[in-house]
């Protein structure tokens, strides 16, 4: 018995052993097939949120205190590691002073402080899930934060009309890559809480694929010639949110802050 | 309840001219009815009633004449003001920016009770809205100088126009848009950039600690007709034409307040949107309105970046300090 048992374990080291060096079966190596949307298309669908601190500062970050001394730890800024391809983006010289005088007054200017609709890339990598909608007329963004949302259209391009937050979104396949060239952006939206930002003429090509059932991949070029010497480029995953019966709820915000914009003008007791 | 509502909805859409039983809606590749599209708003109706018009649901031809001659005059009035220049700005767009809508022969919104009338107050209600704030009223009724943000109503405030205030028809943002995808539609408003992503899987409700303005829906279809049941509202907004409160409008409502919004395609061009309004607390009598909607795909839906730009709140509010310190000179 106590031999059976042991040639069993050697067997099934031996075994695991074997299929631990052997070639790569096709199962193993095989690129994940999204499943497909009702169009034929890798169906990107789901409630997703970045884990990482992209928000607080796009680069390499150590942990500091926040703006709030009140707020101790709560409102404290963790360490991060850089999502920009090659670590640090590459601004013009008077741009990178415009970043750090943001820096410097982000208590009060960071238009995530402000509830403004964030904006692209922002969007994607607050602390807040959003939503995509894999729909025939186009493709939905819907994110918590603030109630922004954004139409991706999918048929014959669109020129961008007036500027807006949330940009003028067209999108295509690449495989099963989605694609959006986001155009027409306001210039007013920061890329995080450090301050960075993009200009008037700011340019965004996202892509979006699915790596695996529970993941998206993003990644986005960022070009703006007023801005940055070269366009640049972000990438990070994006985590499915797979609780059950999922779903947005509201984050309408504007209540929130009506007191850091407005508090100033308020009649003050006793006069 | 329901079966005099439909029988009221059914009689209104058998009046206009063009219908016939047998139009069956698309549907989705996936086997939904297909509701999708840009179905904007058309303003211009009113949500009461006048009394005089006891229970007609429809002008006459002689009414309807004349509420198309104001129209013309008020888009000649409009193309004149095109033509002149701007000096006569005041607080509000120039007028050859609002949306009149195309006059219609729908004598109000509210299509039940079948006088067109908001239903009567409960005591509770009307007992709440005058203490309200101190006796000031809630900020949708209340009229006078602000000393604070919070006595601007949600209108002001960029806040939200709630469910029913991002739908009904107004002198602007009246885009409306339906995007489907199996298991679920979008309702997206114009006003405010509002999108509710609603579930058709038949999960429950959220648990009613969680409280949101736009509330939360829950959807089914009941043969062609799109039934959306919402719940979990919070009692901080107002329902109105436009969310804010006028002299003659909904107002608040409570946490209590059940919507069950119906959306039936009549034809290909046409969607009947009725929302009944169900709120004991606040209401004697639930309530109905029917907004006819009409199909129009080279309308573009805007982003309304209301808070944003919301220059007027600091200015209203700077304004009454500075009328206080003019005063007390």
């Amino acid at each position: 018995m106590r031999n059976l048992v042991h040639t069993t374990i050697a067997a099934g080291f031996a075994v695991a052993l074997l299929w631990l060096t052997a070639a790569p079966t096709p199962a193993q190596t095989a690129a994940y097939r999204p499943p497909r949307a009702a169009d034929g298309h890798a169906d990107l669908s789901g409630i997703y949120q970045a884990l990482n601190t992209a928000n607080w500062d796009l680069e390499d970050h150590s942990p500091q205190p926040g703006t709030m001394w009140q707020t101790g730890a709560i409102g404290s800024e963790p360490a991060g590691e850089s999502v920009v391809e090659g670590g640090t983006i590459p601004y013009k010289p008077a741009a990178l002073e415009k970043k750090k005088a943001n820096f410097a007054s982000r208590r009060t200017n960071d238009p995530e402080a402000k509830c403004y609709m964030p904006g692209i890339p922002r969007a994607n990598y607050m602390p807040y899930p959003f939503q995509i909608v894999q729909s025939p007329r186009g493709i939905m963004f819907v994110y918590e934060f603030a109630s922004a949302n954004r139409l991706v259209n999918m048929g014959k391009p669109e020129e961008a009309g007036s500027d807006t937050w949330m940009g003028t979104n067209n999108g295509h396949w690449e495989g099963n890559t989605l694609v959006v060239d986001v155009t027409g952006l306001n210039g007013l939206a920061w890329f995080d809480r450090a301050g960075d930002f993009g200009g008037k003429q700011l340019h965004v090509v996202e892509r979006y694929s699915r790596p695996d059932p529970y993941h998206l991949n993003y990644e986005a070029t960022i070009e703006d010639p007023t801005v940055f010497t070269r366009p640049w480029k972000i990438s990070m995953p994006l985590y499915r949110k797979v609780e059950k019966n999922a779903q947005l709820l509201e984050f309408k915000c504007v209540e929130f802050v009506e007191e850091l914009l407005y508090g100033q003008y308020k009649k003050q007791p006793g006069k | 309840m329901i079966p005099r509502v439909a029988f009221l909805a059914l009689a209104i859409w058998l009046s206009l001219p063009g219908q016939t039983k047998t139009w069956a809606p698309p549907k989705t590749p996936w086997g939904d009815p297909d509701l999708q599209g840009m179905w904007p708003g058309n303003m211009g109706v009113p949500l009461q009633r006048p009394e005089s018009l006891g229970t007609r649901t429809t002008l006459t031809d002689a009414e309807f004449a004349q509420k198309e001659a104001q129209a013309r005059k008020q888009a000649q009035a409009d193309n004149e003001s095109t033509a002149a220049s701007d000096s006569k700005t005041t607080i509000g767009p120039p007028s050859y920016w609002v949306e009149r809508g195309t006059p219609t022969r729908q004598t109000s919104l509210i299509i039940d009770p079948p006088n067109g009338r908001l239903p009567p107050l409960t005591a509770e209600e009307q007992k709440l809205r005058k203490e309200a704030r101190g006796g000031k009223g809630f900020p949708g009724e209340w009229r006078g100088q602000a000393d604070s943000f919070d006595d601007l109503n949600i209108y002001y405030r960029c806040i939200t126009r709630g469910v029913l205030g991002s739908i009904i028809p107004v002198v602007y943002n009246n885009g409306n848009e339906i995007l489907q995808a199996p298991g679920l539609v979008v309702m997206r408003n114009e006003m405010i950039h509002e999108t509710r992503v609603i579930p058709l899987d038949g999960r429950p409700h959220l648990s009613p600690s969680i409280r949101q303005y736009m509330g939360d829906s829950r959807g089914h279809w009941e043969g062609s007709t799109l039934v959306i049941e919402t719940t979990n509202f919070t009692d901080q907004d107002a329902i109105g034409s436009n969310g804010a409160g006028y002299p003659g409008d909904p107002g608040h409502h409570s946490v209590d307040l059940k919507l069950t919004e119906r959306l039936t395609r009549v034809d290909a061009d046409s969607l009947n949107y009725q929302a009944t309004i169900d709120d004991p607390k606040t209401w004697t009598k639930p309530w109905t309105i029917l907004i006819p909607l009409h199909r129009n795909d080279r309308y573009q839906l805007l982003e309304y970046a209301c808070h944003e730009g919301n220059i007027a709140m600091g200015d209203i509010l700077s304004g009454a300090r500075a009328d206080e310190r003019k005063e007390a000179k």
